[in-house]
């Protein structure tokens, strides 16, 4: 049993290795001033080793038969060469066949131009498989046609391919559609809550925080099958409401990636940043800007691997240091950070604040 | 301004909100006359369609998918039809996105606080 096995695979394995003497079957039966000397050499050759299926089909005798199939057309289509020589090629064709691709073939035939289709054909098995059909005419070197060259490649899987990145992108398109509607409900809770108790400020407040975090994790969802976030992006996408005519922040880092749960304290950190900027800093004014850096550092002797945000504030009024209150943005940050293992630092200068924010981060990916 | 106009006598803007998602639509509908607007409220096209035989609305603010495929663009024919403004509150920016080239009315997108709603429906006037 095994061995029978192992011989089978062994024939098979020969016939696939086999020289293709269809071509040089072909010419010996097809007058010389077709294909004559080199050509006929080169052509022998070329469609003998060619992996990509050939056919040539016969435009002068009736219903347009195959003249020629090299063997990468019989492995593709499963047929004998005897079942296809002789054929018009729609045999390939099925139910399922689209007519208007179809149709592009006659014409190209009738106008003897090159076409490119893909046409969803059948093996003799009756297994579907998509056929990229290449089609054109070949002339005699007085201008006379003499075939129809058509070239197959079976494109199954780029179409497979396709329709599964088809998939994820609605599928990621109505999450992130879900997601925005999901925080649009729980921002109107919060809302009629604060409106309720007469907390208006406090739950406008809240919302704010959660549209930031809501925002960090928007341009997320379309690679969500990655497990990572593009951290520009995200800072980005939480910072655009401060900077709505793009003039105002420039953006230094690149490229960095990034856990999504490290996502939620830069958002929100960042959040806090521009906030307390709007009251006080850079965006209190007209003409202050921000730069925002980031970067991965290696672990030092005394500190990890980490993510190194810079926030730095220019052109606002001049700010001195403020009294931290606690529940002030300022020690809602120095929280989180804290939790994260992070640390924060503050540098209240002449013309504006600058921030540091390192947060340990393992295995960030440029 | 005509008879079927809706402005209130006190002067305020009547609005039209289109919006299929309860909690959403009560928060703007509160905030909306917080704001001294007077809100009109519809969860669905029908509903819209049927208000504004009633009473024109000086301006909208439509969400775009409002459930079961369907979408405000009836609506938004309406209302483009009667010259009243109004502009799209939605979280799916590649649908709106066609409604938007159509009838080239602002966007804000979901979530937007409320009170920067009110807002940008009461520059639409």
């Amino acid at each position: 049993m095994e061995e029978g096995k192992r011989n089978m695979t062994n024939e098979r394995d020969q016939v696939h290795r086999a020289y293709d003497d269809s071509p040089q079957r072909f010419l010996d039966g097809n007058e010389q001033d077709k294909f004559a000397g080199a050509d006929s050499v080169l052509f022998e050759q070329a469609m003998a080793q060619t992996r990509m299926a050939i056919c040539l089909s016969d435009p002068h005798a009736d219903d347009f038969p195959v003249v020629f199939a090299n063997r990468a057309f019989l492995e593709l289509t499963g047929y004998l060469e005897d079942e296809v020589v002789g054929r018009n090629c729609r045999f390939l064709q099925g139910p399922e066949t689209d007519p208007v691709n179809v149709a592009k073939v006659r014409t190209a035939i009738e106008d003897e131009t090159v076409v490119v289709v893909e046409l969803l054909n059948y093996r003799k098995d009756g297994t579907r498989f998509w056929n990229a059909l290449h089609l054109g005419p070949i002339y005699n070197e007085d201008g006379k046609l003499l075939y129809y060259f058509g070239s197959q490649w079976d494109v199954s899987d780029v179409h497979a391919a396709r329709a599964e990145e088809e998939y994820a992108k609605t599928l990621s398109r109505e999450l992130s559609h879900r997601m925005k509607n999901m925080f649009a409900v729980i921002g109107s809770i919060v809302n009629i809550t604060g409106r309720t108790h007469d907390i208006r400020s406090e739950a406008r407040m809240i919302n704010e925080r959660i549209q930031a975090l809501g925002r960090a994790y928007e341009p997320t969802l379309d690679e969500a099958s990655l497990g990572s976030i593009e951290l520009g992006q995200a800072m980005r996408s939480v910072l655009a409401p401060y900077d709505p005519e793009d003039r105002r922040i420039r953006y230094l880092g690149n490229g960095l990636r990034a856990d999504p749960n490290f996502v939620s304290v830069v958002g929100l950190s960042l959040h806090e940043l521009a906030t307390n900027a709007v009251k006080h800093g850079a965006f209190s004014n007209e003409t202050g800007t921000v730069s925002v850096d980031w970067k991965h550092r290696d672990a030092a002797h005394d500190t990890p691997e980490q993510i190194e945000i810079e926030w730095i504030e220019r052109g606002g009024p001049q700010v001195a240091q403020p009294v931290t209150a606690s529940g002030s943005g300022h020690s809602i940050m120095q929280s989180m950070v804290a939790m994260a293992g992070g640390t924060i630092t503050y540098d209240w200068k002449s013309d504006g604040l600058a921030v540091t924010i390192a947060i340990p981060h393992s295995g960030s990916a440029a | 301004m005509t008879d079927g106009a809706a402005t209130m006598d006190n002067g305020s803007l009547t609005v039209l909100i289109l919006e299929d998602e309860p909690m959403i639509l009560w928060d703007l509908e509160q905030e909306f006359s917080d704001a001294g607007l007077h809100p009109i409220t519809a969860r669905s096209a029908e509903q819209a369609l049927d208000l504004i035989g009633h009473t024109v609305p000086d301006v909208a603010v439509l969400d775009v998918n409002l459930g079961d495929g369907k979408t405000c663009e009836p609506v938004a024919d309406r209302l483009s039809q009667l010259g009243v403004p109004f502009l799209i509150h939605s979280g799916d920016l590649d649908r709106a996105g066609e409604v938007v080239r159509r009838f080239d009315v602002p966007v804000m997108p979901k979530p937007t606080p409320a009170y920067l709603l009110a807002e940008a429906a009461r520059a639409l006037r």
